[in-house]
């Protein structure tokens, strides 16, 4: 078995994390020359949405944005990328089973209808007075 | 901050040409200068996204709203030249039907 690679960030709630989120990421795929890229793309783009959501929503009755902060590890192997996203922030109120997109002239909504359909496998649960997302893309190499 | 041409053709286009990853950060910017380039009387719109190599729903709906915006000064936006990154969001949001993406930046009021 080869060793997986990871990636563990601890970043601040604030939008620019998703740059610097995103930047961490190119370094990774790096690593992983043989990545599928289209495996790579949806990985990535879910792992942004939920990331941005997180910024947009955990955190929007903070009086002060910028103390807050969020964890995400991310783990390549021959089977799948997956992705942990934790953070301290309110409870989500969503029902996963349940994301659909907008109509088509809206400006917003669709970032969780779209990470859902990217990957194989998204989970939210909240414990421990934390937000805790699974993100699960398989590889299709075998 | 990412890097966001814009290019005023004959004919009345303005071409808008965003380099890198179109996330919530650049979103931001892209929403603004589209706004701007409408406000500023160029109401047919191409969004250059052969340079564009990551796109998520808020750069997507900056996209709209610059189309709303064209729309509603008697114009209109449209896309071209989209990378594959582009080309798997607009697959995932069925926004493809929509925003019928364009080969070329030349030939993309043709039709």
């Amino acid at each position: 078995m080869p060793d997986p690679r990871e990636l563990d960030l601890d970043l601040a709630a604030v939008p620019e994390s998703v740059d610097a989120a995103q930047e961490a990421l190119a370094a990774l795929w790096d690593q992983v020359p043989d990545l599928e890229s289209g495996v790579q793309l949806r990985f990535e783009l879910a792992l942004v949405e939920i990331l941005a959501n997180i910024v947009e929503h955990a955190y929007e009755a903070d009086t002060e944005p910028h103390v807050r902060r969020l964890a995400m590890r991310v783990t390549v192997s021959d089977e799948a990328l997956v992705g942990e996203l934790s953070d301290n922030g309110q409870p989500a109120s969503l029902d996963l089973s349940d994301v659909s997109l907008p109509d088509d002239l809206a400006e917003s909504g669709r970032g969780l209808a779209m990470a859902s359909s990217a990957l194989d496998r998204l989970d939210y649960s909240r414990d421990d007075g934390r937000n805790r997302w699974h993100l699960e893309c398989r590889r299709r190499t075998t | 901050m990412i890097e966001i041409d814009v290019e005023k053709r004959t004919g009345g286009i303005g071409v808008v040409r965003p380099h890198g990853r179109l996330n919530m950060v650049a979103a931001r910017q892209l929403r603004e200068v589209l706004g701007e380039v409408v406000a500023g009387g160029v109401t047919r719109v191409v969004v250059d996204l052969g340079e564009t190599s990551f796109l998520d729903s808020s750069g997507l709906g900056a996209i709209i709203a610059g189309l709303k915006t064209a729309r509603q000064a008697g114009g209109d936006l449209r896309i071209a030249r989209p990378t594959p990154a582009v080309v798997t969001v607009l697959e995932l949001t069925n926004m493809d039907r929509v925003l019928r993406p364009r080969d070329t930046v030349d030939g993309a009021y043709d039709a």
